[in-house]
């Protein structure tokens, strides 16, 4: 009795030890990848190119939106930034990654392995999702940061104005714009999910990622076709611009908790699907 | 692992998209579930609305307006109003008695904030970083409004008075209970007599402890969609905090400074989108001189003369592909939608209102040149 039952905690333990191992490989393995320290480089890039922008043209605030808030406070970097990059480069960086993920092994020849390997399918997916949720991170972390510092270096900051004509200090507005790139990251996990279905059924990594921003672009013009409205709600990207809502007095969650709902949607539909489709795979 | 075996998986995304699906369809129906509550009859139920009293009030309101009116190119974006009349708008409320309150429509990335404390009224773009200081004049020790009721004030006999009022257009009823903002709700319904009218009717949702509305929808005579619904999706009785109604304008935000000569009663400054009811829409008076209402209740047609309907590109192009009509009064133009009907004749006079086109050039042929 007592043998078995330790046993039984030995094989869990080596069973942890082996997922904890997993993800840790996978992480290596994405974050290893040239190109995706190229994107992450490129994002990084995206608040000092506006900065510079902005401050060579030296406008004062004529534009609307967060854009025009940039000069008076630097803070602001961070939130266009992370609202100019949600449209187009946050997307192609999760597009590059999640089509990568299964396909990229499968090109490789080394999904076969592992499909082999005691670690189990489920796991291995498991594990394949859990570092592109990291990357999502990663990437708007990236741009915060990126941000913060250009944005501090380039510009006066200072007490942080709301939408609704408030008025914050730094530490709140910081909080507040480290809570945007959050959800943000979150709001990206719906199309990581769409990415990791089409990788698994694909050997060809550019193809699991042509076909994968292929959706994001038919969601997106789906989104911009008014006559569409009812379906709006269960779109991808429809709630994508709800971030902003952080900035109002006091935040506005509603938006943003549909958002993260229809996200988690999509991203237990799809992954269920790249599950099946996983597991019932041949080792060919 | 047997291939059935093996598809058999595919069951698990399949359902999961059932699952998804049926939440997402059926998730605000369950919600929505007809409260309990003791019947009542409508009369009691507008004697209550009467005695209604709140000190104040908060909460989110949401409209949605869909009269199905053509838009017209290159002229939106001017007219607030307009703008609020169509889609989908989202607003935070407070209000608090005497005279304080405040409304913030939330855009998409930014906020119109209108508020006053009863001293000075704000209003704020955060798009255009503007914000407009009103100073109200002080208040008078007496309220020029008659508030204060009479006396012999009994919200019976004026619910009576009222129903029997309406009573030859107008059929009332209390049809039923519904939850509104998570509140139990009486729904009272008003039904136009005639047909003449696009209003199919006109539902109000009544709170069942404060007897408050917290929701009016204005259904079309044809179709299953709402014209018109306004309403609160959240509402707290609390007495917001004074400090809501204040506004201190920021670092960096233009300020014009504005002010209501006393002698004059101060426009309200707040227009809370309440005021969107079944007679809220009139015609666009385009400098033309005042309108004239004819006809009666829900068949009321609303007449403007000497408007200059031509040589504005966008409203030329909207008139040629309207219908072209002609009666005992002239000929002219007709537009239509779902709710509002709109007759400009040759001699430059439009006819508009919730009625059916018929109903229009009725009018048209009764109304003085």
């Amino acid at each position: 009795m007592s043998l078995s039952s330790t046993v039984d905690g030995g094989r869990r333990l080596t069973a942890g030890r082996h997922t904890l191992g997993l993800f840790r490989s996978e992480l290596r393995l994405v974050f290893g990848r040239a190109r995706t320290q190229a994107g992450l480089g490129v994002l990084a890039a995206v608040p000092l190119l506006i900065g510079i922008a902005i401050k060579l043209s030296g406008s004062d605030g004529d534009a609307e939106g967060f854009l025009g808030q940039v000069a008076g406070n630097g803070l602001f970097l961070i939130v266009a930034s992370l609202g100019l990059s949600l449209p187009f480069f946050l997307p192609t960086a999760v597009t590059v990654i999640s089509g990568e993920s299964l396909a990229g092994e499968a090109s490789l020849g080394t999904l076969r392995t592992m499909l082999t390997a005691p670690a189990g399918r489920s796991r291995l997916l498991a594990a394949k999702m859990v570092a592109l949720a990291v990357f999502c991170l990663a990437a708007t972390m990236t741009i915060w940061i990126s941000g913060l510092i250009v944005g501090f270096i380039l510009f006066p900051v200072g007490d942080v104005l709301l939408l609704s004509g408030t008025t914050v200090s730094l530490g709140e507005g910081l909080l507040r714009a480290l809570l945007i790139a959050i959800v943000i990251s979150l709001s990206l996990l719906g199309l990581a999910g769409i990415g990791l279905f089409v990788s698994s059924l694909t050997s060809t990594p550019l193809a699991a990622m042509a076909a994968t921003f292929g959706a994001f672009i038919v969601l997106g013009i789906m989104t911009a076709i008014p006559q569409l409205h009812a379906i709006h709600p269960w779109l991808l990207i429809y709630r994508w611009q709800s971030f902003a809502d952080l900035l109002r007095d006091p935040p506005y969650w509603h938006e943003i908790a549909r958002n993260l709902l229809v996200q988690g949607a999509y991203l237990v539909v799809f992954y269920t699907a790249a599950w099946a489709r996983l597991t019932s795979r041949d080792i060919t | 692992m047997g291939v059935t075996q093996r598809s058999r998986r595919w069951l698990v995304p399949v359902t999961a998209v059932a699952v998804v699906a049926g939440v997402g369809a059926l998730g605000p129906v369950v919600a929505d579930a007809s409260p309990k509550l003791p019947g009542i009859t409508a009369q009691d139920l507008l004697a209550k609305v009467q005695t209604a009293k709140v000190d104040g009030l908060s909460g989110t309101v949401r409209s949605s307006a869909n009269l199905g009116l053509p838009s017209i190119p290159g002229v939106e974006g001017g007219n607030q109003l307009s703008e609020l009349l169509s889609g989908q708008h989202t607003a935070r409320v407070a209000f608090a008695t005497p005279d304080k309150a405040r409304v913030s429509v939330l855009d998409n990335q930014a906020e119109r904030v209108w508020t006053t404390d009863g001293k000075s009224a704000w209003a704020y773009d955060s798009s255009r970083r503007e914000a407009v200081k009103l100073t109200l004049p002080a208040r008078s020790a007496k309220p020029d409004k008659p508030q204060a009721a009479p006396k012999n004030y009994d919200p019976q006999a004026v619910a009576k008075q009222f129903l029997d009022a309406i009573d030859p257009t107008t059929k009332v009823e209390v049809s039923g209970t519904e939850k509104v903002a998570g509140r139990d709700a009486y729904k009272l319904r008003l039904v136009p007599k005639t047909d003449r009218t696009t209003v199919g009717s006109v539902t109000l949702a009544i709170d069942s402890k404060t007897w408050v509305p917290l929701d009016v929808t204005v259904m079309p005579r044809t179709g299953n969609d709402p014209a018109v619904e306004l309403g609160f999706s959240s509402v707290s009785f609390d007495v917001p905090a004074a400090s809501t109604f204040t506004f201190t304008p920021p670092k960096g935000v233009k300020v014009t400074d504005k002010k209501v000569p006393a002698t004059r009663q101060a426009p309200h400054p707040v227009k809370p989108p309440k005021a969107v009811g079944p007679k809220g829409e009139k015609a666009p008076a385009q400098r033309g001189d005042k309108p004239t209402v004819l006809g009666e209740g829900w068949e009321s047609v609303v007449m403007v003369r000497g408007v200059k309907t031509t040589g504005n590109g966008p409203v030329d192009q909207l008139l040629a592909n309207a219908r072209t009509v002609q009666g005992s009064w002239g000929k002219g133009k007709i537009l239509t939608s779902k709710m509002v009907s709109a007759l400009i004749t040759d001699d430059g006079r439009v006819f508009a209102g919730l009625v059916t086109p018929d109903t229009l050039q009725a009018a048209a042929a009764k109304a003085p040149r």
